[in-house]
């Protein structure tokens, strides 16, 4: 089929173009590497104090699914900066004076984030089992924290994908990227305990879609098949994913015709 | 031979109100090898993006090959291929990559596809750096390779926006001959926009010149300089903001001048004439006598850069050159 398969060969384009940019994969993987490995330290005597971590959880143990998060952004964020340099190159028209199917264009572009994200959540949950952190549902609740972050990675690729298309400027998909991304990891239980948090950013904290996608991959890593966090948390990303993956489309469509 | 492209009151206004191209119509005939003329911002780019499905025009009926532009776009997609002005290959692939991928969106099947690759590279001499990422290449590797990429398919219409722009002269005979052959021999037919008017020349069977979003002239390139009807005797004055009124009026009342008309960038005044040799001398000792001091006079049968000066008042590639500096320091200025 025409979709499937000119999907498979965009996701492949997207592909050897990242790990022939090995710059790229550093850079967003830095940042989170660098709060897993050195933030992380700065809290560790955090388990010496009761009732702020769950019982028996290390503050990285705690820690790795909202560094897995601001990985997920980091990477969603150059999605939105792929999107613009097809379209300043040329490379996007010369795609679509060719009969290829055009649902594959945007299909080629969130498979190969999605996968992106998976990798990265890969290295990251490996690095993290080095310090000594380890996920209690073990395989299937590692599938469950990738599938969880990268379907929290395509909700946000949603966003700079079409604040990409729309504004066309690589570096306005960064600002309003960069802006957004800290305020919604501080307004979430991503690197504190939610009970630690003062009690107005514990309410914003509820309308923040970032708190359930970090609930969910918690779950997995030290609550075990928490249903009643997991299974919400999938519906509010699958709720913002609809919002920004329809804007994404309208702008797309504007683009194409 | 029946036409391929058939284009009848072509209209297109931006969302600005500038009207792009301003009712135009003509055709292009199957196996044809078109040239489409016109200084920048004339309305050539924006035609073609309309022929090519990119941009969706403001009216006017626009047939390719049979298919109707508004309801079969994508049979139009089957049978075009295009090279844009930008050169758009993917640096961070190889040149092999680059045509694998481009015949995969055009669904051919794969097999075929590496036939096909293996002939193109030989064909645009890229064998060599097949493997290599094109990013590496240079500027005429680029461009060769991005004219493969358009030919993966064999199209039956092929649309070059400047094909050879940037490129040094032994590159462009390399690709002037590959495009005359392909013309020749594969019958494929060929609307190319070029501001090198030798190339033109050289290659295209018929023109059409576009300015102000209008066709200003269409024909042979024989027939375009036929009806200039004269030769034309370029000339320069030592100062020629202060002489030339005075110079054009003196022109103007000789016997065998046509037409005299200023002329942008280094000359000065053109003057078109029936057997211009025998007026040189004229000339010179009109001015003399006048205190009109000369610097040069350059005389020359029609050409298509007087084509081009006679229906659009413009040379066509001065304002390049005037453009591209402040395009350089635009940011700064």
């Amino acid at each position: 089929m025409t979709l499937f398969s000119d999907t498979r060969f965009i996701f492949v384009r997207y592909m050897r173009k990242l790990v022939r940019t090995p710059i790229l994969l550093f850079f967003s993987l830095f940042q989170p590497i660098l709060f897993l490995v050195l933030f992380t330290q700065l809290l560790t005597r955090l388990s010496n104090f009761p009732g702020i971590l769950p019982p028996g959880v290390s503050y990285l143990e705690f820690a790795t699914a909202g560094i897995l998060l601001q990985n997920a952004f980091g990477s969603a964020l150059q999605s939105g900066n792929s999107i613009v340099a097809d379209i300043d190159s040329g490379f996007l028209q010369k795609m679509l004076v060719t009969p290829v199917s055009r649902p594959a264009i945007l299909l080629g572009r969130l498979s190969s984030d999605a996968f992106r994200v998976v990798i990265q959540t890969a290295i990251i949950l490996g690095l993290a089992y080095a310090l000594g952190a380890s996920v209690k549902t073990g395989i299937v609740g590692i599938i469950g924290i990738f599938f969880t972050l990268a379907f929290f990675g395509l909700a946000w690729s949603g966003i700079s994908l079409a604040l990409g298309m729309k504004t066309r400027s690589a570096e306005t998909v960064f600002a309003i990227g960069g802006v957004l991304t800290f305020p919604l990891l501080f307004l979430s239980p991503a690197l504190f305990p939610i009970d630690f948090l003062p009690t107005w950013v514990k309410d914003v904290s509820m309308f923040n879609p970032v708190s359930y996608a970090v609930n969910a991959s918690r779950a997995f890593m030290i609550n075990g098949y928490d249903w009643a966090t997991i299974l919400p948390a999938w519906g509010v990303i699958g709720l913002v994913a609809l919002i920004t993956l329809s804007a994404t489309l309208y702008q797309f469509r504007k683009v194409v015709s | 031979m029946s036409d391929i492209i058939t284009v009848k009151d072509l209209v297109e206004v931006y969302s600005d109100g500038t009207k792009a191209v301003d009712n135009i119509s003509f055709n292009v005939q199957e196996g044809d090898f078109f040239g489409f003329l016109g200084p920048n911002g004339a309305g050539k780019s924006t035609t073609i993006k309309i022929l090519t499905t990119l941009l969706r025009k403001t009216s006017g009926s626009v047939i390719v090959a049979g298919h109707d532009l508004d309801a079969e776009a994508s049979e139009i997609r089957k049978i075009i291929g295009v090279q844009s002005q930008d050169t758009t290959v993917d640096g961070d692939l190889t040149g092999r990559e680059n045509l694998m991928l481009q015949g995969h969106f055009q669904q051919l099947e794969t097999s075929q596809i590496k036939a096909r690759v293996a002939e193109l590279m030989k064909l645009v001499e890229l064998e060599s750096a097949a493997d290599k990422r094109a990013r590496n290449y240079s500027g005429g590797m680029k461009k060769r390779l991005d004219l493969a990429t358009a030919l993966i398919h064999k199209p039956r219409l092929l649309f070059l926006d400047e094909p050879t722009t940037g490129l040094d002269p032994q590159s462009r005979t390399v690709i002037w001959n590959y495009l005359q052959k392909l013309n020749k021999e594969e019958g494929t037919t060929i609307f190319l926009t070029t501001q090198y008017l030798e190339e033109a020349d050289r290659l295209c069977k018929r023109l059409a010149i576009i300015d102000f979003g209008k066709i200003v002239a269409s024909g042979t390139p024989a027939e375009l300089k036929r009806q200039i009807g004269a030769d034309s005797i370029k000339v320069s004055l030592e100062n020629c903001i202060k002489d030339k009124v005075h110079a054009t009026e003196l022109l103007k009342s000789m016997t065998g001048v046509t037409e005299v008309i200023e002329t942008p960038a280094e000359e000065c005044l053109t003057v078109y004439a029936k057997d211009g040799g025998t007026l040189i001398a004229d000339i010179v000792r009109a001015l003399d006598s006048s205190d009109i001091r000369l610097t040069s006079v350059t005389f020359s049968s029609p050409s298509l850069d007087d084509v081009f000066i006679r229906h659009t008042g413009r040379r066509i590639r001065a304002e390049e050159l005037v453009k591209a500096p402040s395009r350089m320091f635009g940011g700064r200025r």
